[in-house]
């Protein structure tokens, strides 16, 4: 080291905090194998061998850095992706989700950090676009026969049916996507890394808050959405560190605006994808966010007008887009969004990513 | 606040000791914002305490010799202007006269604190008489600094110790020329040890202090971050502390001024503190400015090995890495740390944002780094890279080693361009 601190925290680097994102994911991926067994584990392991060549492949042949599987990105990445499907998802279409998370999501931004969006996320709409058959058919969601432990009456003391499911369901159930499995263990993770300081109270806290009080207010008619989707989407993708934004109010914006963006989707009548658009949608704006609630410098005095000002300018632009993507969805023309990204991203790559892949930012 | 784990277990406790006298001194012709012009020739032979070089102007700064010799040359080591003062072990002295501390005005204390070379010990050497330069302006508070939070050092922490009857005594004087309301010790908790033994001795001597605690966290001595600690007062960088009635002074800093008025003697000496992960005979040393670090080692019975060490000069956080085992203690150095050299895996920037949570000045570090790399000055004015203190917090916690440090630097030449 040739300029100070010259000590640091031991522990601490960038594998560390993937390796706690990974500890974090353990216990729903524990809830996942006594769901569908082997099932699970199969899907797991196609997604990080995935992952980690994709990783390896592209990392070596457009950044010219090799030894970028070390940082255990790639492995995160295929996890969180692989969480949100369902577990009889192809092999095939996972695998290419993975590949598609790690090159399009991830490395033609320049590598780990410099992604805009959250590479899980992309991977996903790359599969829900170009698989579109597979991945919107209802079959896909059809499992109940791999089943392999059911879910057990946990609280047969209470009579009433609906709560007593309602408690189960947050514990164990056998439904939907392979991260969604257990409410509890979705929590337990996100306590881990609260307490590890991997990710902030902020986004948790104001994403929840606002989502709970809109659905309360609004009376919750008629909104079909999974707890345990959201609050997977929460933890794990919308507090992804690249992808989010770096000042805390900052993030507690984000949460908000997530939140809002969220219910306007589910009132709008998109199905499943509400989570992954909302949070793409405000990955857009990340840095924005950052800078608009920037810090108060020490001892500066502030400009409330200005700040006031910005903020409604950003929040304008945001609910411009999220209302314009609903539109795109009832036309059915989403696709063209991700097509667009891709030829957005390849430009890009090209005339200035490329050029910058030794700076750190 | 960053917490930082304390670091200074190894060296708290033990006393003060002293090194036996260096053959070589080089003489650090560098201060604050200027360079000092040497007053004596090659050949000519110096009296201990005699002055060596001056520079006027604001930053106007003295130095003086630590130890009677010849003067052999005037050279430069690393870019640096150096005087070389061979030591003829003799200790022959120039006549010191303390001064008389009663009816001293602000005018006269100025002079004293500049004939006899007081500057900054809290590392930045800035010329300590300009802070008193405060014409009409009423201090209410004089703040003694003695926070240290520097995770290795224990310099301040063994001057209250042991020192602590000088140390009153010179802030009783200060308090006396500025007519200030009242003198606060400011120390961190894990410091409170020294609270007794301030409040002992000030209650001998008469004197009323109030010593305040803090809580342990970096960079709780910065002085803005320390002026809200006691006061409450929230500062901009840049801003004149005597605006709002405050002045700040570090602790040892205070006990180079309890020498010039109670010894007459000027400041040529300064407690330092030896330390860090590589380092034998750990402890607290009081070692002549002009001190090559090379006979420091030897003394200590360390060597100079810069493929396995780092060595610092100063604390562990802000300190300087030093290139030539010649290199000399200044009066800004309290410390000098010999750490083992580690590896270190540089990443991408996550934005995971710690470096924005520690900030003490409430910056965004990592823009800092985006916009020097691009060179954009406006943008790194915008986010107001001028109020960065240089604590090197960021750069602590950050996960992926981004050269946060090394950009602001860098950013900072571009912006005072
Ligand atoms: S930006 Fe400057 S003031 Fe802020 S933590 Fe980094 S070095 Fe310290
Ligand atoms: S601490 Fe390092 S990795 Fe995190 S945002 Fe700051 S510069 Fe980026």
């Amino acid at each position: 080291m040739n300029s100070n601190p010259y000590i640091k925290p031991r522990f601490n680097g960038t594998q560390m905090v993937m390796l706690d994102v990974i500890i974090a994911l353990m216990p729903l991926i524990f809830v996942g194998w006594l769901a569908y067994g082997t099932i699970m584990l199969q899907q797991i392991c196609v997604a990080i061998v995935t992952g980690l060549v994709s990783e390896f492949l592209f990392s070596s042949i457009l950044l010219k850095k090799y030894n970028t599987i070390l940082d255990g990105s790639a492995v995160v990445t295929a996890l969180l992706l692989t969480l949100t499907l369902s577990p009889v998802t192809p092999w095939y279409i996972l695998s290419f989700g993975v590949f598609s998370a790690i090159l399009f999501g991830k490395i033609v931004w320049g590598g780990l950090g410099k992604n805009r969006f959250n590479p899980a996320l992309v991977g996903r709409e790359f599969m829900a676009v170009f698989f579109a058959s597979v991945m919107t058919s209802p079959n896909i969601w059809k499992t109940s026969d791999l089943v392999q432990t059911s879910a057990p009456e946990l609280f047969p003391g209470i009579d009433y049916p609906y709560l007593s499911d309602y408690l189960n369901s947050v514990i164990f159930k056998t439904t939907g996507a392979m991260g969604e499995y257990s409410i509890l263990c979705i929590a337990l993770g996100g306590l881990y890394l609260l307490v590890r300081n991997r990710i902030s109270w902020h986004i948790p806290l104001s994403l929840l808050g606002t989502f709970t009080l809109l659905v309360g207010l609004s009376g919750g008619d008629g909104l079909r959405y999974s707890l345990g989707g959201i609050l997977l989407g929460t933890i794990f993708m919308a507090t992804d560190m690249p992808s989010s934004p770096t000042t805390g109010n900052g993030k507690l914006y984000y949460g908000l605006m997530i939140g809002i963006v969220i219910f306007i989707f589910l009132k709008g009548g998109i199905q499943y994808e509400y989570m992954s658009y909302s949070i793409l949608l405000l990955n857009g704006f990340s840095d924005q966010a950052s800078v608009v609630f920037r810090p108060r410098t020490w001892g500066e005095t502030l400009d409330y007008k200005r700040k006031t000002e910005e903020i409604f300018i950003l929040t304008l632009k945001i609910l411009g887009v999220a209302f314009a993507v609903l539109s795109l969805y009832y036309y059915e023309l989403v696709n063209y969004l991700v097509y667009l990204y891709i030829l957005y991203i390849i430009i890009k790559f090209n005339f200035s990513f490329s050029n910058k892949v030794s700076n750190a930012i | 606040m960053l917490l930082i784990p304390s670091l200074k277990g190894k060296t708290k406790y033990s006393d003060i000791s002293t090194i036996a006298d260096s053959k070589d001194f080089y003489m650090p012709l560098d201060a604050y914002r200027n360079v000092m012009t040497p007053v004596v020739s090659i050949g000519e032979r110096v009296k201990k305490y005699q002055l060596l070089a001056q520079s006027e102007g604001t930053f106007a700064s003295k130095l003086h010799a630590p130890v009677s010799g010849t003067v052999t040359a005037f050279f430069q080591l690393n870019g640096k202007q150096m005087i070389h003062l061979q030591n003829d072990f003799l200790n022959l002295e120039t006549l010191t006269f303390p001064v008389e501390p009663t009816g001293l005005t602000k005018e006269e204390f100025m002079d004293v604190l500049l004939d006899n070379g007081i500057q900054g010990a809290g590392g930045s050497q800035f010329p300590t008489q300009l802070k008193y330069n405060i014409q009409d302006r009423q201090i209410r508070t004089v703040i003694f600094n003695g926070a240290e939070c520097e995770p290795y050092l224990t310099s301040d922490f063994v001057l209250m110790r042991e020192k602590a009857d000088e140390l009153i005594k010179a802030a009783q004087v200060i308090r006396t020329v500025l007519n200030a309301q009242k003198i606060v010790f400011a120390v961190e908790r894990h410091n409170i040890a020294v609270r007794k033994i301030l409040l002992k001795n000030a209650s001998n001597l008469g004197v009323e202090i109030e010593v305040k605690i803090l809580s342990d966290g970096y960079p709780q001595g910065g002085e803005l971050q320390l002026i809200k600690s006691v006061t409450g007062l929230e500062i901009r960088k840049g801003s004149f502390p005597a605006d709002h009635g405050i002045l700040v002074n570090n602790i040892g800093t205070l006990w180079a001024i309890y020498k010039a008025l109670f010894e007459g003697r000027p400041n040529i000496e300064r407690i330092i503190t030896v330390s860090g992960n590589g380092c034998q005979h750990l402890g607290n040393y009081r070692i002549k400015i002009g001190t090559p670090i090379i006979h420091i080692l030897r003394e200590t019975n360390n060597n100079w090995n810069p493929d396995l060490q780092t060595i610092v000069l100063g604390g562990a956080m802000m300190g300087k890495s030093v290139e030539s085992p010649l290199v000399p203690v200044h009066k800004g150095s309290g410390g000098l740390l010999i750490m083992r050299k580690t590896k270190i895996e540089k990443n991408n920037c996550i934005k995971c944002g710690l470096c924005v949570d520690v900030c003490p000045q409430h910056l965004m570090p990592l823009e800092f780094v985006r916009h020097n790399l691009s060179s954009d000055v406006p943008e790194l004015k915008k986010f107001s890279l001028q109020d960065c203190i240089e604590c090197g917090a960021c750069a602590y916690v950050c996960p992926s080693d981004v050269p946060l440090m090394e950009n602001i630097f860098d950013g900072k030449k571009k912006l005072f361009q």
